[in-house]
């Protein structure tokens, strides 16, 4: 099982979770409206009257064997709108109940 | 769950819950009526206390000063004046403005109940009177008649008088001049003699014979019968045959010693409509009704009366006040219609987008009828005042609409779908556009607190703009997200065959072809420019600075003149002319009819002169807004209407002046141009002084000098000239031996010149009064006075002047005080000079003259009340200015900011100065209203440009970088709310329609100022903001980041750990 961590700007929070249906994963958790700073080019996200703002993140536990459709999809999603940004990371589950 | 949020989730709900605002909204716009300004009661009471047989010093000593020392305690007075004439005082208190009358006059009372024992015996107990609008006519008509004449007052009484009380809401109804159906018997003194009759005699015999009486019931078998005595009069001609004495067996019948006349009424009071006899109908409402209502309602009544009146009756208006009102709406209606349009095409010009312009333009009818709620729930009315604040308002509305719009845009043009972007646009925004509404509330909302007759004017201006303003921004953060989120297109996006993204419609339209390219354009130049300024800080500021100097000298120069509220030209004058006095009725008609030639001679403009003269005795509450006497006229003159004819009506009351003063005649008139017969514009000097002569000295000089003064017209003098009368003074030891007292002799007098009323004609219902007196020409001089027969108690007559000396003297003149002293008012109306200036005029002329000792001059009337107001609106000023500081200081969390903003104002004050003087307006109180409005939306655009600089310093931008990026970001919406307020005034500034001259300085002082101040701002502000910051002084995180030293700590991290493994 592998954990794919997913932050994006909460303007994307509608498409994020229609992927995940069609991808048919069922389970996540989700964070509204966090804050953030991209590592290159990605603008704060403060939700302040300077970077209003703000993202909102998910993460979820997934086979190993889905976690490739699910990065290429997310991939997608970004292209669809690089200016909202949506970005993932993925992690090893060592265990779970 | 933010509002937006749910106005967004909920679609149907917030667009019902907006429709039913909507709704009740129309609804009580309906239920509306339609004033011509607020309603203002009048906050003046008078006690008015009769002691008969007193003159009027004796009145000022033992009356008017016991109640003048009591009643100047009053909760809330404000001044009292007085008038103490023969047999009469008259204390008027006035109150602030806004005071509640009716407690007032409980106050009123319980004052005259403590005194009430002081007051002389046989005065009679004071009545107060309190002043209500209901008392202003409000519609005139005349009736001139030819064959009818005679029976005129018979017919308007009960054709026309009865209907028309049938309308709702109709007040008093009263006929002034009509002519009364009378019957006199005017008695031969050589005859009476000649018999031995009195004057008594046959007015008793008269009387007496003159009789329906009950006189119980009488049974005769089986039924009752009523038993009547029918003696009454059927016809006048039966007076001649009344018996009055039968001496033996000759009688003497009423014809042997008197004609009788069935005639009407000698004429006291004469009125004329264009030289011909006429009567004039007074309409007056009840106090809160709906003039625009009745007038309308009375006048179909009369178009349906005057079809079944006799065809020589003509009908005509001579005043019509809903006439005013209406059209002063109207072309205010205008105006906002025009506002609105305007509006809609700046928005549409700078956005673009019709979709867009739709969802900005639905808050304006939303806020602006959110308005007309509150004026239905505060009772007040559609009037100039609230139509004006409604123009105002238009332009500010759609601010916060649009910095939504603007924001959720952007979100959609990053290709978001338009739900969310409505969500999270609004929600980074929500917070700025609620604080730039606190700052437009806290320059409008102090002006409720406004106390004073101003107070009552800008209260309404306070309320509907603060309402509306609110309003919108509830609207904007509700229901724009919302139809935003269902009106707004997010780009077409497509993914094409080889799966790549293709964002669809890239065909650019007219206005990105034609408009954007401009408007980029513009943006750039002014970021060049202030980037050019920004290095040149010096000369920029220093260009400034002479431009706000060069700006404000005309105003130093008394170039820009000041009244209290303009004039306006309502089609009709009023003039007062007095003649001589003791000139004879017959003669000053014979006076009035030449004046009427006059005037038709030099103004062609008027269409219709109703003249009045004299005085009726009994003309009701109608005669108290009489002013006419036998040497006085009253002329009430319609012109054509104001866009009929080339002169205004102040050209033509000019020229009618010059015409009179031709007239050796003419003792003193007046030229008013204002509807009622008060002029609303002048300077009073006020007099102060015990003595009669020093004080009627010092106005005699001083009418002398204002003369002299350019622009000083229709002087009048509130003191009356001594006026001659014949007296009549006993000799008490006389009166004695002939067994007579003074009451009755005076009665005897009064039976033979005025007339002994001895009962009534009965005819259809109504009653004409039979009057017996002597002849006239018998009782028209001195000798035929002296000559007078007074019938003896012991029989036989004497001649009055057996009993007294009749004499010619000269009364003293009423006594006026105000702040319980003798006063004597010059009263002067400009022309071609502003109040302020004739007031200033004035002045240096006091300053220069010699006043007798115990003389006090001081000046008042309409300056006075300007004085007053502009004190009260500069104190409110100040207070707007701080609540406004405080606001945005909290706003930016910083106490410098505001000051850059604020910089701004003055140069509104620049702006405002320079377009009164190349327009030659007056500033007024309506034009100082304009003055305050500024201040807001000054202020506006200053917090739009620094919160913007402010964004871009905390986003790192360099400070002049940020401030020349800011400045090219937001020129648009600078602008835009600029355009939107400018455009708004643009009607009100130029309309010509009637009233337009009132809120004319509105229009110029907005215009002025905004033009100034926007261009101002936009140079101003950057180069402050500039001069008071410092590189670096926004960066919050470095600050604090300094005071972190941790990071210079010696990095002993193996060493501790291998502390804590020695430990385990």
């Amino acid at each position: 099982m592998k954990a794919v961590f997913i932050v994006f700007n909460q303007a994307n929070t509608e498409k994020v979770l229609f992927m995940l249906d069609q991808l048919q994963l069922r389970g996540y958790t989700f964070w509204e409206q966090v804050q953030g700073r991209g590592s290159k080019t990605g603008e704060p996200r403060h939700g302040t009257h300077t970077w209003p703002e703000m993202n909102s993140a998910i993460i979820t536990i997934v086979p190993e064997q889905n976690v490739d459709e699910l990065m290429r999809t997310i991939h997608k999603l970004d292209k669809r709108n690089e200016e909202l940004g949506v970005r993932a990371f993925v992690w090893n589950v060592e265990d779970f109940v | 769950m933010a509002i937006y949020q749910t106005a967004i989730r909920k679609p149907i709900t917030t667009a019902l819950i907006f429709v039913a605002v909507l709704i009740i909204g129309i609804f009580s716009y309906n239920k509306l009526p339609i004033d011509q300004l607020p309603e203002m009661e009048a906050p003046y009471v008078s006690v008015m206390t009769s002691y008969p047989g007193a003159n009027s010093e004796e009145i000022e000593t033992n009356v008017t000063k016991i109640l003048e020392n009591s009643l100047n305690s009053v909760d809330g007075l404000k001044e009292i004046t007085s008038t103490s004439k023969d047999n009469v005082s008259v204390v008027v208190l006035e109150f602030e403005w806004g005071s509640d009358i009716t407690e007032a006059v409980n106050d009123v009372r319980s004052y005259i109940d403590m005194v009430y024992d002081n007051l002389p015996d046989g005065c009679s107990r004071p009545f107060i009177f309190k002043f209500s609008s209901s008392m202003m006519p409000i519609l005139i008509y005349t009736f001139t008649a030819e064959e009818s004449y005679a029976g005129l007052d018979k017919i308007l009484n009960d054709e026309v008088i009865n209907e028309l009380n049938r309308v709702d809401g109709i007040g008093n109804l009263s006929l002034s001049g009509s002519p009364e159906r009378y019957i006199y018997i005017d008695l031969d003194p050589q005859q009476l003699a000649s018999y031995n009759v009195t004057l008594e005699q046959v007015g008793n015999a008269v009387s007496s014979n003159n009789l329906n009486l009950a006189s119980g019931s009488v049974k005769m078998g089986g039924e009752q019968y009523q038993l009547r005595v029918q003696g009454e009069y059927v016809e006048s001609k039966e007076i001649n045959d009344i018996v009055v004495k039968v001496n033996g067996n000759q009688t003497v019948k009423v014809k042997d010693l008197a004609t009788v006349r069935d005639t009407i009424r000698d004429i006291t009071l004469e009125e004329k409509v264009n030289g011909k006899d006429a009567v004039r109908l007074i309409i007056m409402k009840q106090t809160g009704a709906n003039t625009v209502q009745i007038c309308d309602d009375v006048k179909v009544m009369m178009e349906k009366i005057v079809k079944k009146l006799p065809p020589d009756i003509k009908v005509d208006i001579v005043r019509d006040s809903s006439n005013d009102i209406k059209n002063a709406i109207n072309s205010l209606s205008e105006s906002v219609l025009y506002a609105l349009l305007f509006v809609v095409l700046v928005v549409l010009f700078f956005l673009g987008r019709w979709r867009a312009t739709i969802i900005i333009a639905i808050t304006i009818p939303i806020s602006l009828i959110v308005a007309f709620l509150y004026l239905y729930i505060a009772d007040s009315s559609i009037n100039i005042i609230s139509l004006c604040s409604l123009t105002v308002a238009i332009g500010m509305v759609v601010d916060d609409a649009i910095v939504v719009l603007e924001n959720i845009t952007k979100h959609v043009e990053r290709g978001e779908d338009p739900n969310g972007a409505a969500t999270y646009g609004t929600n980074e925004v929500w917070i700025s556009v609620i604080a730039t509404t606190l700052v437009v509330v806290a320059v409008f909302f102090p002006l409720t607190m406004l106390g004073g007759q101003a107070g009552i004017l800008f209260k309404e201006l306070g309320w509907i703009v603060t309402i509306s303003v609110v309003t919108s921004t509830t609207v904007a953060i509700s229901l724009t997200p919302m139809l935003a989120s269902k009106l707004l297109k997010g780009k077409t996006a497509k993914v094409n065959n080889k799966g790549e993204l293709v964002v669809g419609n890239q065909e650019p339209n007219w206005y990105e072809k034609n408009i954007i390219p401009l408007l980029n354009k513009l943006d750039i130049a002014y970021a060049t420019f202030l980037r050019w300024a920004l290095t040149h800080k010096k000369i920029t500021l220093f260009s400034i600075i002479v431009f706000f100097i060069i700006s404000l000298l005309p105003a130093f120069m008394g170039q820009i003149g000041s009244n209290f509220m303009a004039d306006q030209d309502q089609s009709s004058l009023n003039i007062n002319i007095e003649l001589e006095r003791g000139t004879r009725v017959e003669k000053t008609s014979q006076m009035a009819r030449q004046f009427e030639q006059s005037i038709w001679k030099v103004a062609p403009e008027v269409r219709l002169i109703s003249t009045s003269l004299g005085s009726s005795d009994d003309g009701g509450i109608a005669s108290m807004f009489n002013q006419t006497n036998n040497n006085k006229i009253q002329m009430r003159i319609r012109t054509t209407e104001k866009d009929e004819r080339d002169r205004s009506v102040f050209e033509i009351a000019e020229s009618i002046r010059k015409e009179f003063d031709k007239y050796p005649e003419i003792v003193t008139y007046e030229v008013s141009t204002s509807a009622y017969s008060a002029s609303t514009n002048n300077v009073d000097v006020e007099i102060y002084g015990y003595s009669f002569q020093e004080t009627n000295q010092v106005a005699e000089e001083l009418t002398q000098i204002i003369k002299e003064l350019p622009g000083a017209r229709d002087i009048t003098n509130s003191r009356e000239k001594d006026r001659s009368e014949i007296k009549i003074v006993f000799d008490k030891e006389k009166l004695a031996k002939a067994n007579l007292t003074e009451s009755a002799v005076s009665m005897y007098v009064r039976n033979r010149v005025n007339g002994m009323a001895c009962g009534f004609l009965k005819e259809d219902g109504d009653e004409y009064d039979i009057v017996v007196r002597l002849k006239e020409e018998r009782r028209n001089s001195i000798s035929d006075i002296q000559n007078l027969d007074i019938p003896s108690p012991t029989g036989g007559v004497i001649k009055l002047q057996e009993l007294a000396e009749v004499e010619e003297y000269w009364c003293p003149p009423e006594v006026q005080r105000k702040r319980r002293e003798r006063v004597v008012t010059l009263s002067i109306t400009p022309y071609g000079v502003s109040l302020g200036e004739l007031a200033g005029n004035i002045q240096a002329k006091l300053d220069k003259m010699q006043l007798p000792e115990g003389v006090i001059v001081n000046i008042g009337g309409s300056f006075e009340d300007q004085q007053e107001t502009f004190g009260d609106m500069i104190l409110l000023f100040a207070l707007i200015l701080m609540l406004v500081y405080i606001v945005m200081a909290s706003q930016f969390e910083s106490f410098a900011k505001p000051f850059m903003i604020m910089m701004s104002v003055p140069f509104a004050i620049s702006g405002v100065i320079l377009a009164l003087w190349i327009s030659g307006t007056d500033f007024d109180m309506v034009g100082a209203l304009g003055a305050i409005l500024l201040v807001g939306i000054v202020v506006k655009n200053g917090i739009v440009l620094i919160d913007y600089i402010n964004l871009m310093r905390d986003r790192g931008y360099e400070l002049n970088e940020a401030i020349a990026l800011s400045g090219q970001s937001r020129l648009r919406p600078v602008l835009m709310t600029a355009l939107t307020t400018l455009l708004g005034m643009v009607p009100m500034a130029t309309s010509t329609g009637t009233g337009s001259e009132m809120w004319h300085p509105m229009g110029i002082v907005v215009i002025g100022g905004i033009i100034a101040s926007t261009i101002i701002t936009l140079i101003i502000v950057p180069i402050l903001y500039s001069i008071m910051s410092r590189h670096g002084e926004r960066d919050r995180d470095a600050k604090q980041r300094s005071t972190f030293i941790f990071m210079n700590l010696k990095d002993t991290l193996d060493e501790d750990r291998a502390q804590d493994k020695n430990e385990q």
